[in-house]
């Protein structure tokens, strides 16, 4: 297969080369990524060091376009990987590539491709460099779209799980989207009807199947997706179909019961509004037992079968992410949780120029609250132990032609046994983030922050001063500072340049042990002290 | 076997030719799905931005251009079409803050699976285009600096 694929790849890259010297239409994009970090010895915050004390992630990734046809590959290259990064990320591969054809109505895609069903709480592979994810499945798709009516794909493929395609876990799926206002005229809504089939297969040892685990499991979901006049709503049902789960508490000398068999299925229920400057969301949902692994045998960030981000606020002040919010799909380890229950309010006011509040350059506003729990026992949906809670209220203004003020307050609480005993730290945050432009391209800008906590390491408090010269300069020196506890500075300075599409970013400093986030999915980040250099490009 | 590779990665890059807006799937704010080739019409070029509910950079420069829209749009013709790069989860909060920033004037478009992102090659958010009238890429910028709206603006009246 893989062989096959990739003479394909290399006699169309070179037959299309040789069209392309006859002037065709066909073109090439690509991008490169290189992220390089020298580390140091750091006692106070017992900084981890790599052997050789450097690490390096890179990426080339280039796509070639001739009209209905495309075909791309993805070279990565760890030498070794950063620290934090999983552990199967390992050495240099040519990890990814793909042919597709695709006219208005067909898709055919074979080699490495990223999809998703509804929200991906079923089944979602993806690349997010940030957290060393690459689940691409390597096989084949067939899409068909029937007039704005009905779309339909099927795919199969093996899912890629470090630097390859995963040895003993296939998948094979169909999806269909059906839309009921197309098919009867109504022109002022959307109404649409989807539904998702996917079975997954892994082979499994003689301990597991003693246990009643079988080696292929069926998933289904079925989704709901309304709109009419600002008002939305989405509903989504997912069976996630039998998971294996280690039996923490195994009875000595009885066979079978190694592991747990568990029942996954998931709720997901989403309402909005816009409309008039106004932004409302509200979402709502459950989740047992649904965490969905590639392989059973592995315990990397990277081992993802789908997708659970976490539905609260997402911040992009280091202050405010000091405890993120780590979603509990389920789980046997430690302890026996079997999932959670929770739901997150979302509000953007725009107070309009010219009004009251708005003054004369408007204002706007951002409310969010969410609120998670474990679920009381297995089938429930009623809540037991608080694992997170968010309160944030952010206002923005442009205070003057020169000045605009960002101020964000921000209250979580954080259960840090993650629903193992009742117990949450309680933290208050203030932050105010203020632009200054001295000239059209000359400006500064200062984050000011203070984190208030009576548990924990208790108080902290940051500051950060950039000074931009657009559009190519920006440097930046900041602190972070533990002055309730540890007595630690957290401190970083750089600058980064930017010409067109390349840029190239340098910077020293101590970054502390924590998670890393994107997009509401995190991975555990040691603490480390060194130089970055970040280099990409594309083309 | 690698080495052919990279020989046939060399000759695929020796190829290049003006790189133009690709044909892939993305969505309206209504779940409508639209071919980004549509995107072009002909008549105006575009500013594309590619931003995320979690990219503040993003957020300040959709919100920089839309303060000097009124102006601009005075001056000459253009769209700007805003490219929400979040996932399924992060689509409805993504509209609510486009409501609630005000960017009626953008033509908002939503890339769940990131099949535009990928094809246009964005690797860091924000990153902005300037594509003319018939969908040629002229320009393009990673990351924002406070400023550097002004930059797109000088392309855009060039493309007039």
């Amino acid at each position: 297969m893989r062989k096959v694929l990739l003479s394909l790849l290399i006699a169309s890259s070179v037959a299309t080369s040789l069209v392309a010297q006859n002037d065709t239409k066909g073109y090439v994009v690509g991008s490169f990524e290189s992220n390089s970090i020298v580390y140091v010895d750091d006692e106070v915050t017992q900084a981890q060091k790599p052997e050789g004390n450097f690490g390096t992630n890179n990426y080339l990734k280039a796509d070639y376009y001739l009209g209905n046809f495309s075909a791309g590959l993805q070279l990565e290259a760890y030498q070794p990987a950063l620290i934090g990064y999983p552990a199967n990320l390992e050495g240099a591969r040519l990890t990814n590539y793909y042919m597709q054809w695709s006219d208005g109505d067909f898709d055919v895609t074979a080699g490495t491709f990223y999809d998703q069903f509804g929200s991906g709480i079923l089944f979602r592979t993806y690349e997010d460099r940030t957290l060393g994810v690459n689940s691409a499945l390597m096989g084949a798709r067939v899409a068909y779209q029937y007039k704005n009516i009905a779309r339909i794909k099927a795919l199969w493929g093996a899912p890629r799980l470090g630097m390859e395609p995963a040895k003993n876990t296939q998948v094979r799926g169909v999806d269909a989207s059906l839309s009921l206002s197309n098919l009867l005229n109504m022109t002022d809504m959307t109404l649409a009807l989807e539904g998702s089939l996917l079975n997954r297969f892994e082979r499994v040892g003689a301990t597991a199947l003693e246990s009643g685990a079988k080696p292929s499991t069926m998933g289904y979901s079925a989704r709901l997706n309304f709109e009419k006049s600002g008002f939305g709503a989405k509903a989504e049902w997912v069976d996630g179909g039998e998971k294996m789960y280690n039996n923490p508490n195994p009875i000595p000398g009885v066979t079978g019961n190694d592991y747990l068999i568990k029942n996954s299925n998931a709720q997901l229920l989403e309402l909005s509004y816009s409309g008039g400057g106004l932004g409302v969301s509200l979402s709502a949902r459950r989740l047992e037992w649904m965490e969905s692994k590639i392989s059973n045998s592995s315990y990397e960030t990277n081992n993802a079968l789908n997708y659970l981000p976490a539905l609260c606020a997402q911040y992009s002040y280091a202050i405010t992410n000091l405890n993120p919010y780590i979603v509990q799909p389920g789980t046997t380890s430690g302890h026996i949780n079997s999932g959670e229950i929770g739901g997150q309010l979302d509000v953007y006011y725009n107070f309009k120029r010219g009004t009251a509040l708005g003054g004369k350059r408007g204002m706007k506003v951002n409310l969010n609250f969410s609120t998670y729990y474990t679920l009381k026992e297995e089938g429930s949906f009623v809540p037991k132990t608080l694992l997170w809670r968010n309160v944030n209220v952010g206002v923005e203004k442009q205070v003057s032609r020169k000045f605009k003020m960002q101020l964000l307050y921000s209250m979580q609480e954080y259960n840090h046994s993650h629903g193992v005993g009742k117990g949450t730290w309680l933290s208050n945050i203030v932050v105010a983030d203020l632009l200054y432009k001295y000239t059209p391209t000359f400006s500064t800008r200062m984050e000011l922050a203070y984190l208030t906590t009576f548990e924990d390491k208790k108080d902290w408090m940051s500051a950060l001063l950039e000074v931009n010269f657009a559009p190519s300069w920006s440097l930046f020196v900041s602190d972070m500072f533990n002055h309730g506890m540890t007595k630690v500075h957290y401190y970083n300075a750089g600058f980064s340049y930017t010409e067109g599409r390349t840029r190239v970013a340098l910077s020293y400093g101590r970054n502390r042990q924590g998670m890393v986030c994107s997009g509401g999915v995190c991975r555990l980040m040691p603490a480390y002290t060194g130089g970055n250099l970040t280099i990409s490009t594309s083309f | 076997m690698k080495k052919i590779l990279f020989a046939a990665f060399a000759l695929l890059i020796s190829s290049v030719a003006m790189a133009q807006i690709p044909s892939v799937k993305v969505e309206d704010g209504k779940g409508k799905v639209i071919n980004t080739a549509e995107l072009v019409d002909g008549e105006t070029p575009m500013i594309i931005s590619f931003w995320a509910v979690t990219c503040k950079p993003c957020i300040r420069e959709l919100d920089a251009i839309n303060d000097l829209y009124p102006d601009w749009i005075e001056e000459a013709n253009f769209r700007v079409v805003a490219v929400s790069t979040d996932d399924a989860r992060f689509t409805a909060q993504a509209r609510s803050l486009a409501e609630g920033h005000g960017w009626s004037d953008y033509t908002l478009v939503y890339d769940k699976n990131g099949d535009f992102k990928r094809a246009m090659n964005v690797q860091f958010t924000p990153q902005v285009y300037v594509v003319d009238k018939n969908g040629k890429i002229v320009y393009s910028h990673t990351g924002y600096t406070p400023g550097g709206e002004y930059e797109l603006f000088e392309i855009i009246k060039s493309l007039q």
